[in-house]
């Protein structure tokens, strides 16, 4: 399998609280890999490693061969890696359109090209209805889906989903998790947080277990739903194993 | 070369303005802490309580000190209608809008002042305006050291009252954090109000206080907005110690510069120090940056 | 579209034919308004596009003013290409000022506060440099050379501000289907999303910074050769930025014609009612002010959008 994301010996710390360490794992062409993890475990600072948001203190991240430690943000999003945002940051005073067109022009230069890309991508995860409504006026499935299209507009290799089902009600979930599947066909890779496990199990070939920071099992679904350590990890909220 | 005597006539006079300063940067400075809004009219609410106690003053020859027994609670109940009318209105408004709203506050004070008593700097004669006290080389003008003492007492007082008082923490905690302060049962839009109305009070006991040896006109406010504006940052936003120290500080530089350099430059350096600051340490000298 | 085309051309054809009906005060008052539309839509890019909310817009008018002025008296350089420079050097100081501020992340309140030091800073400096005459400031000669950007009577200044004000409009609408503007926004709604976006934040917002600065920098060679007087105390002060900010904020920031919109009825209605033959002119005028400035605490507090808000909805009604 060749590595697209290579995350080796990263770490990160804010202050006195040890946010990541020794995180090591890595995605693979046209892979869907989980996160997962209780609250505070790390996920997000992981994705934000990932997407240059912050720099590591250690450890190195690699995409499509290339080291990207360190980069900003946008460099990593030009090279291929995409992320959407957990609390969903639409551009509030844009419309659905101009918002996923901002991530066309970053492949497509001319204005018009890029709105036929947006509108084709818009087409595709279910908000052409909604081009011209302006970001604030979203319903919170609508924000995800508009999430997910501004992320997937600047044509990733890798897509990153932070926690792209929470919050929605079951059949939006189902909805979600189709979607997701869909754009994985199309040939994009999918690294997904996700505190909604019944999505990350169902969508996920492989999954990558956090807390406090670390790894701390890597496997298939199956084999992870009655894994000790697991379990011991989610305590409390081992119910939402199921 | 500049005699030791004169340095020392200009770190008092520095000590004095500055803390006039501190307590009108701390009325700013609280207001930002608590509701996050600059205020930019802050230093205008300093100008027109000069007025106010100027004509005081003249009308019922009633002493500044003595007339801030009106002018206290006058100004108390001027910020609260300010808050209400128009800050209310604002809260959850980008900054640009804060910005711009108190600067419309800014040119109606000033204009509503232009109108009354037009452009001209005018000024009160007490009988204590020209007064010293030689003490060693220096002359220590009373009218300045009265203004000086009051700010500090009045700083003191509002340290102690954040610091011990029910209300105090209530305001702390929603300055904190505004969600959680509402969750453990402090009412928010209340803190707020009584929060800028203390704001405004503390202008306007800045401003009476400085009318025995000060001269108002509509235009004063900016010097005042500029340097509270400059403080705040420098103790770092919300800051009640650090605002202090920060007027202390633009009181001594103020004070110095006039001496050895043009005072046309006073307020340049005053704004150069502040970028400075602002590059290296966003979070303002005697702030502490957070995590 | 063609619509708004056509209403356009009859309000540029409206707007040239003015200075063959209105008198010498009025048409003051119509060069006022234009220039304040014209700076207050060259803020706009930066403040209303970009969110970059600079409150120092006037060290890039005094520089586009001083620059022209100088170049003309000490080198003999017609101001109408010494304006070209002026905005150049004034491009070049915003980058700079840009530069430094986004390398230390500075950010909302405090990226306004350092511009706005900056331009003390620089009235300062201004005020020290005998150079260019200190707070004395520099007086120009009338007379009539237009080959040199002077005129004696009013009209030529008039069309040399519409022309002025009708590129700006052209500049904005252009900047608004371009994918700089298209960036602009992304910054202005969240850094984070934009960065997230591929968009390269700081250099967005350094260009538009240098592009705002250099816009600017035209107003304030057109305000000398116009007053025929610069002085730190004209050009350097905080009054070019109110005005810029007034016109956008009242008009609708972020828009093409909001700025203009705003600033004809604050800055024209102003320098008209100031020109009007009143008993107590003063009074009137500062009266007049104070009714502004209730009127801008009023529409931002319902209009936040700003007057040109108020079309767009009976529009869609």
């Amino acid at each position: 399998m060749s590595a697209l994301l290579s995350v080796r010996g990263v770490a990160k710390r804010f202050g006195g609280l040890q946010a990541l360490s020794n995180v090591t794992f890595g995605v693979g062409d046209r892979e869907i890999v989980g996160v997962i993890g209780p609250n505070g475990a790390g996920k997000t600072t992981l994705f934000n490693v990932i997407t240059g948001v912050y720099a590591p203190d250690s450890g190195r991240v690699t995409l499509r061969g290339m080291d990207v430690t360190g980069w900003a943000p946008h460099r990593i999003c030009r090279l291929g890696a995409a992320r959407t945002f957990q609390i969903g940051k639409p551009f509030a005073a844009l419309t659905v359109l101009q918002t996923v067109r901002i991530g066309s022009l970053n492949r497509i230069a001319d204005m018009a090209g890029a709105t036929t890309h947006a509108l084709g991508v818009l087409e595709q995860v279910g908000l052409a209805a909604k081009r011209d409504v302006e970001g604030r006026h979203l319903t919170v499935i609508e924000r995800k889906r508009l999430e997910l299209a501004r992320a997937l507009a600047t044509g990733p290799s890798l897509l990153l989903l932070d926690e792209v089902a929470a919050g929605l009600r079951p059949p939006e979930i189902q909805e979600m998790i189709a979607l997701v599947r869909r754009i994985a066909a199309g040939g994009v890779s999918v690294l997904i947080i996700e505190h909604v496990l019944e999505a990350v199990m169902r969508l996920s070939a492989r999954i990558v277990v956090l807390n406090y920071g670390e790894v701390i099992a890597e496997g298939s679904p199956e084999s992870l739903v009655n894994d000790p350590r697991v379990i011991e990890a989610y305590l409390g909220e081992a119910y939402s194993l199921a | 070369m500049v005699g030791l005597d004169v340095v020392l006539q200009a770190l008092l006079s520095g000590l004095f303005m500055g803390s006039v300063y501190a307590l009108i940067a701390i009325g700013f400075t609280l207001v930002f802490g608590v509701t996050d809004i600059v205020n930019f009219a802050h230093g205008h609410l300093v100008m027109a309580a000069m007025f106010v106690t100027y004509v005081l003053f003249k009308s019922a020859k009633l002493d500044p000190y003595l007339s801030l027994v009106i002018v206290l609670p006058l100004f108390f109940g001027l910020g609260a209608l300010l808050y209400v009318l128009v800050i209310q209105r604002i809260v959850d408004a980008p900054h640009s809008a804060h910005m711009m709203v108190t600067l419309g506050v800014l040119l109606l004070l000033e204009n509503l002042a232009n109108l009354l008593f037009g452009g001209d700097l005018r000024g009160v004669t007490t009988t204590y305006t020209t007064s010293s006290l030689v003490v060693g080389p220096v002359a220590v003008p009373l009218a300045r050291a009265g203004a000086a003492v009051v700010s500090l007492l009045a700083v003191g007082a509002l340290a102690v009252f954040l610091r011990r008082t029910a209300l105090g923490k209530a305001i702390r905690a929603a300055a904190n954090n505004r969600e959680g302060a509402a969750l453990v049962g402090v009412d928010v839009p209340r803190v707020y109000l009584i929060s800028f109305s203390l704001g405004t009070m503390a202008a306007a006991l800045a401003g009476a206080v400085i009318v025995p040896f000060s001269l108002v006109s509509p235009f004063v406010g900016h010097e005042f907005i500029l340097k509270a504006f400059v403080i705040a940052v420098l103790g770092g936003l919300g800051s009640v110690g650090g605002a202090l120290a920060g007027g202390l500080l633009i009181g001594f530089v103020e004070a110095l510069s006039s001496l050895y350099i043009s005072a046309s430059l006073g307020n340049a350096i005053v704004f150069a120090i502040l970028i400075a600051v602002l590059l290296y340490r966003p979070w303002g000298i005697f702030g502490q940056a957070k995590v | 579209m063609s619509a708004r085309l056509a209403l356009g051309l009859a309000a540029l054809a409206a707007a040239a034919a003015a200075p063959l009906v209105a008198g010498q005060h009025l048409l003051t008052a119509f060069i006022v308004a234009l220039h304040a539309a014209y700076m207050a839509l060259a803020w706009n890019v930066a403040a209303g596009y970009a969110g970059q909310f600079s409150l120092g817009h006037s060290l890039f008018y005094g520089i586009g003013a001083y620059a022209s002025t100088m170049l003309y008296l000490k080198l003999g350089l017609t101001p109408w290409a010494g304006m070209f420079a002026g905005a150049v050097l004034a491009g070049l100081v915003g980058v700079a000022l840009a530069l430094g501020v986004y390398r230390y992340n500075v950010r909302g309140i405090f990226f306004a506060l350092v511009t706005l030091g900056a331009a003390e800073v620089a009235k300062g400096l201004a005020d020290n440099w005998d150079w260019i005459k200190g707070p004395v400031g520099i007086l120009l000669t009338m007379k009539n050379a237009p080959g040199e950007f002077f005129f004696l009577r009013r009209e030529p200044y008039y069309y040399v501000a519409l022309a002025m004000v009708v590129a700006m409009i052209l500049i904005s609408l252009r900047l608004e289907r371009s994918r700089l503007g298209q960036y602009f926004l992304a910054v202005r709604e969240d850094e984070a999303a934009a960065e997230a976006s591929g968009v390269d934040t700081h250099r967005a917002k350094t260009v538009a910074i240098g592009l705002s600065a250099a816009l600017t920098a035209f107003a304030g060679s057109f305000y000398a050769q116009f007053y025929l007087y610069i002085s730190p105390d004209t050009v350097l002060v905080f009054e070019p930025q109110l005005t810029m900010m007034l016109g956008t904020m009242v008009g609708g920031a972020g828009t093409a014609l909001g700025p203009v919109l705003g600033s004809v009825l604050f800055s024209g209605l102003g320098e008209a009612l100031r020109n009007l033959p009143f008993e107590n002119t003063r009074q009137v005028v500062i009266g007049s002010k104070l009714v502004y400035a209730i009127l801008l605490i009023v529409i931002l507090i319902y209009l936040p959008g700003g007057l040109i808000t108020l079309g767009r909805r009976s529009r869609r009604a």
